[in-house]
């Protein structure tokens, strides 16, 4: 009776002691719960690559598999295996361009955006003034991106909850000092795209439409043209959120709607003016306007003879009381006089100011910074009319990333409408000098604000990099059919792009980020599974068999020499 | 890396079945044979349970916990209790005691039962790059549940096999058996009705388990006692 106590109790010691190694994985596991998170996948957008001439501009690397590490990392910790996650609110523009310039390695730059940024957000007006800090913090960023030679991938993504998670943690991380790689765990982000190759033959999509004008029976003579242009391609940091709102987004509707309310004017034949209009949508406007050359070399010659003048339209969405008509022909010229004129009168009725500048053409130089400018080299009268009063740089305000909808006001480009729309119909019906308004407010050539909001909208959430759109992109049949409605011919020219620009692709990735656990957790788990098995197999030995089972477990051998002796 | 992680759910997994058979006297009685078979028949089982599972069970979208689908799967859960029985009491095995044959045909049961529930998700799950406690976690359930059936098995061969048992336990020695034949029941009403997490529902296994082998194994020794 007394031994069945004993082994009673011992089996009941044994039972609680077994209990010990499960309570310390339990408090392990209750310790270390929050680790639970699961993959996360971002859709991340890569900064452009590009060459010019054979010299090599912007983030030169797709790939990425690598730790990530944030701005409070130690300095002069090696960062060439992690990726620097910067987001905007926090960057410190002489930190990327020391970076850049001193040409530390790095695995990689993954910059997040404020969520005001991103294409299809249209509400968040508020807080304009953190926001105009962005706007010209990230303009400077891409300045430095786009025109350096960077080795290592660069991603642009927008915040949300997870990075933003991510971001905490890692700051937390590193703040301790311990910089995570494959023995320390932490985040792990991994793009995997191929590398990225040139693209083949880029083209450039010129669409024009031809709306003639009334001509009298028996005159066999050719009518003037009036030729109104916009270019409707982009450029800017990241060809995949390159929607350029502004620049030229506003252009192209400006032109849409012109063409629409002279398709009215002009369906009824008595109501036709004796010009014909010519409305092209070029590409190619950031690479000095290749397209508009192109077109207009491929125009007839009699057609380009015939263009009384050509005005084009570059940026109209963001102006308040003055807009700019830049001019390369001196302004003394008779011509350049009269279109000014006209122009102001229709400005003054309107409510506002227009301003002539004049920018002479340097032949030599291969730089055409306004569009007009090429009209002018082939002899054809041209004017821009933009809210921008310095010429822009090769490849600037050609839509960058803070150029997005919030940044573009309605009303302004219906002004910019108004101003073409009455001045052209003024010059073509011979109205100069008398106050007659055909497109008024509540008339049925009223500017349609919905048809400008409808566009606008749709622009703005459409990447326009030329090399990227294919020679059937939606939005070139979109336009195209948009202005088969208006006009009656309508033909598209496709080109390719001139050689010394080479694009790469890959412009857009899918991010995934790990939580990975380091080498030594996993080295310790082996241990305590370790001991959790061997402290299993004595219980039950000793259970089951008895505890001398369990010694003469480990001293079998000398036994068996002591047996053959 | 991530296949250190596989390899260490792993061996949590199905460790224990290896320690349990190498470190008790099964070894010794070369009980293998038992343990295969018990594995077989719980095969057999785990597809007649998923045929009426298919048949009788509404799926439903959410985690609504109903009671009347969970009185349905309790009794389809209850063919495991027969296909037990079957492993048990009407196979023929070689001449082990009673002792050694509940051990090894839980032990086959539990065993089958962790590789046809666990392996697959461990190979798919344990080998990607995210660290998540999931696989350690299904790794100490497939423990509990070693614990569980060996424990079932325990309480059904004093049910079936022995036909002498004190009265006053016999109450006791079924209410067990209903309540670790009950215990997915139990485990599901938890998750869904109280809300428990995934960790907390396995430390409760395993608190459970641990107290069920205690009892089955106090019954067995008593059950024991007038045969001596």
């Amino acid at each position: 009776m007394a031994e069945e106590k004993k082994s009673k109790q011992r089996h009941r010691v044994m039972v609680f002691e077994s209990m010990y190694p499960i309570l310390a994985l339990m408090l392990i596991l209750v310790a270390c719960v929050e680790l639970c998170d699961a993959a996360t996948v971002v859709d991340v957008y890569r900064l452009i690559q590009y060459d010019i001439s054979g010299v090599p501009f912007g983030s030169r690397f797709s790939s990425l598999n690598h730790h990530a590490a944030s701005l409070s990392f130690q300095r002069g910790a090696d960062l060439s295996r992690s990726v620097l996650i910067l987001p905007l609110r926090e960057l410190d523009i002489a930190f990327v361009q020391d970076y850049i310039s001193q040409k530390q390695s790095l695995g990689g730059l993954l910059i997040l955006l404020p969520q005001t940024f991103r294409p299809g957000n249209v509400g968040g007006g508020s807080l304009s003034s953190e926001n105009d800090g962005f706007r010209s913090l990230l303009g400077q960023l891409e300045k430095l991106l786009v025109h350096g030679n960077i080795p290592f991938p660069v991603y642009f993504a927008f915040e949300n909850e997870e990075t933003d998670a991510m971001l905490a943690d890692v700051k937390k991380n590193d703040a301790l000092g311990q910089q995570a790689t494959a023995t320390t765990g932490g985040y792990k982000l991994v793009i995997s795209v191929s590398e990225p190759r040139k693209i083949a033959s880029p083209t450039i999509t010129n669409i024009q439409g031809w709306l003639p004008g009334l001509r009298a029976e028996g005159d066999s003579s050719q009518l003037p043209t009036i030729a109104v242009v916009a270019s409707y391609d982009t450029f800017g940091a990241a060809p995949a959120l390159s929607v350029g709102s502004d620049s030229n987004g506003s252009g192209v509707v400006a032109l849409l709607e012109v063409a629409r309310l002279f398709s009215v004017l002009y369906s009824n034949p008595k109501t036709r003016g004796k010009y014909n209009l010519l409305f092209a949508l070029t590409s190619g406007g950031p690479y000095n306007y290749e397209g508009t050359q192109k077109w207009l070399k491929s125009l007839d010659q009699r057609m380009r003879e015939s263009i009384d003048y050509a005005i084009c339209l570059n940026s109209v969405g963001s102006w308040d009381s003055e807009l700019l008509i830049h001019v390369s022909k001196p302004p003394d010229n008779a011509y350049i006089k009269q279109i000014f004129e006209g122009f102001s009168n229709v400005a003054e009725d309107l409510g506002f100011q227009v301003a002539l500048k004049h920018k002479k053409i340097n032949i030599s130089n291969s730089r055409v910074a306004w569009e007009h400018e090429q009209f002018s080299r082939l002899r054809v009268t041209a004017a821009t009319l933009s809210e921008l009063s310095t010429p822009p740089e090769l490849l600037e305000n050609a839509g960058s990333l803070s150029d997005t909808r919030q940044l573009v006001n309605e009303d302004a480009i219906i002004k910019g409408v108004k101003l073409v729309a009455e001045s052209l119909a003024k010059h073509i019906y011979g109205h100069q000098g008398k106050d007659i308004k055909i497109f008024a407010d509540d008339s049925s050539l009223a500017v349609n604000p919905f048809y400008v909001r409808s566009w606008l909208d749709l622009l703005s959430q459409t990447p326009r990099v030329a090399p990227f759109l294919s020679k059937n992109e939606p939005l070139i049949m979109a336009l195209k059919k948009e202005l088969e409605d208006y006009t009656a011919e309508v033909s598209v020219q496709h080109e390719s792009l001139d050689g010394s620009f080479t694009f790469y692709d890959s412009t857009k990735a899918s991010l995934n980020i790990y939580q990975v656990a380091s080498v030594t957790f996993d080295l310790l788990l082996l241990l305590v599974l370790g001991s959790y098995l061997i402290v299993l197999f004595s219980f039950l030995v000793i259970t089951t068999r008895g505890l001398d089972d369990l010694i003469s477990l480990f001293r079998r051998p000398p036994s068996r020499k002591v047996k053959m002796g | 890396m991530t296949l250190f992680h596989f390899f260490n759910c792993a061996i949590l997994t199905f460790g224990p079945h290896a320690v349990y058979y190498s470190a008790t006297p099964l070894s010794e009685y070369d009980t293998l044979g038992t343990s295969v078979k018990a594995a077989v028949v719980y095969l057999a089982t785990a597809l007649v349970k998923l045929v009426c599972l298919a048949t009788f069970l509404q799926v439903s979208e959410t985690e609504v916990f109903d009671p009347y689908q969970e009185a349905l799967k309790a009794m389809i859960g209850f063919i495991d209790v027969a296909g037990l029985y079957y492993a048990l009491a009407q196979l023929t095995h070689r001449n082990i005691s009673q002792n050694h044959k509940f051990q090894a045909v839980g032990l086959g049961w539990a065993f089958a039962d962790s590789v046809l529930h666990r392996l697959a998700p461990l190979w798919v799950g344990a080998r990607g790059l995210e660290f998540t406690w999931d696989y350690v976690l299904q790794g100490l359930e497939a423990n509990a549940n070693l614990v569980f059936t060996i424990s079932l098995a325990a309480l059904g061969s004093l049910m079936w096999l022995r036909k002498n048992k004190p009265k006053s336990l016999i109450p006791i020695i079924y209410t067990c058996a209903i309540i670790i034949a009950t215990m997915p029941s139990i485990t599901s009403y938890l998750k869904r009705v109280m809300g428990w997490h995934f960790p907390k529902i396995v430390g409760f296994e395993l608190v459970t388990s641990l107290v069920m082998a205690f009892i089955s194994c106090q019954l067995f020794i008593l059950c024991q006692r007038p045969s001596l």
